[in-house]
């Protein structure tokens, strides 16, 4: 095991894409259940105004997480990185596809630095989640 | 004893310094995670790089996310940004704690944001596991319910 070879990394090369369908039950377990929640109560969520609730944006940088060890391995899990913008919830029920694109590579120090142009898109077509997540490769 | 009050753009103060409690990771707190966000790579439950399991990257995030809620009562407030920087593996038997800055509030397009940095910290080591920001929207005065 060790890093990645830089070498192997095309600029351009698109990751496969990951198709997350996300249940209540899994919202409780990432949440922690508790009433007047957005995220775990149904009524509440509905009386602030969403048709059900939603999952917290950290779940979706636990999928760029995924995406970026499967990809770059240890050079995530020590050095990796990532910068994420929300656009749109994400409610219980809906199926998330993460896409991501290798961007750049840049030395940095003795590695090389891979940064990966990630996107999130629901089964509407919106895309709730937008940025980048880096890690290192030899 | 702590006096907690709704969090605001009024009350919030860019400097304030927050502190979560500690928190003993345990092995039933790896699977709960790898279940929430089906991610069962072999890294988290066998053998690792670094010898034995580590634990997801991100599963500290809340207890960096909810550094807040040991000072104020939130009101549901949705996130803007989230920067993770990843330094060390995380393990199961680690006793972590978030510490954690207000480093600026700012309007933006008639909403209000509070941009908070942290730490998440080994409390054994003192080593830094997870660094990053957080920039969430709060509501600008007094409001009530979550």
């Amino acid at each position: 095991m060790g890093l990645k070879a830089a070498d192997s990394i095309e600029i351009g090369h698109e990751l496969a894409p990951r198709v997350k369908p996300i249940a209540q039950r899994q919202i409780d377990c990432y949440s922690g259940v508790r009433p007047k929640s957005i995220h775990t109560d149904a009524e509440w969520a509905k009386k602030k105004g969403f048709a059900a609730p939603l999952a917290q944006g950290l779940m979706s940088t636990a999928y760029v997480s995924q995406m970026m060890v499967d990809f770059l391995g240890e050079g995530f899990v020590r050095g990796g990185k990532i910068s994420a913008s929300f656009i749109k919830p994400v409610l219980a029920g809906d199926t998330l596809t993460m896409h991501g694109a290798v961007k750049s590579k840049e030395a940095e120090g003795p590695h090389t630095r891979v940064t990966v142009e990630f996107w999130c898109v629901s089964q509407r077509g919106e895309k709730t989640m937008v940025g980048t997540a880096s890690g290192l490769a030899a | 004893m702590v006096e907690f009050k709704t969090i605001s753009y009024d009350v919030v103060q860019v400097g304030e310094e927050f502190r979560s409690d500690d928190f003993l990771i345990k092995p039933e707190d790896v699977e709960t995670f790898a279940y929430a966000v089906d991610d069962h790579h072999p890294w988290y439950f066998d053998e690792s790089p670094y010898g034995g399991p580590i634990a997801h990257p991100v599963l500290l995030g809340n207890q960096a996310l909810m550094m807040r809620h040991s000072r104020y009562i939130i009101p549901a407030g949705l996130h803007a940004k989230i920067q993770f920087e990843f330094l060390e593996p995380i393990r199961a038997g680690m006793r972590v704690r978030s510490y954690g800055k207000v480093i600026d509030k700012f309007e933006k397009r008639g909403r209000y944001y509070m941009v908070t940095e942290f730490a998440t910290k080994d409390e054994e080591s003192g080593a830094v596991l997870v660094r990053g920001q957080f920039t969430q929207n709060i509501f600008k005065g007094e409001t009530h319910g979550a």
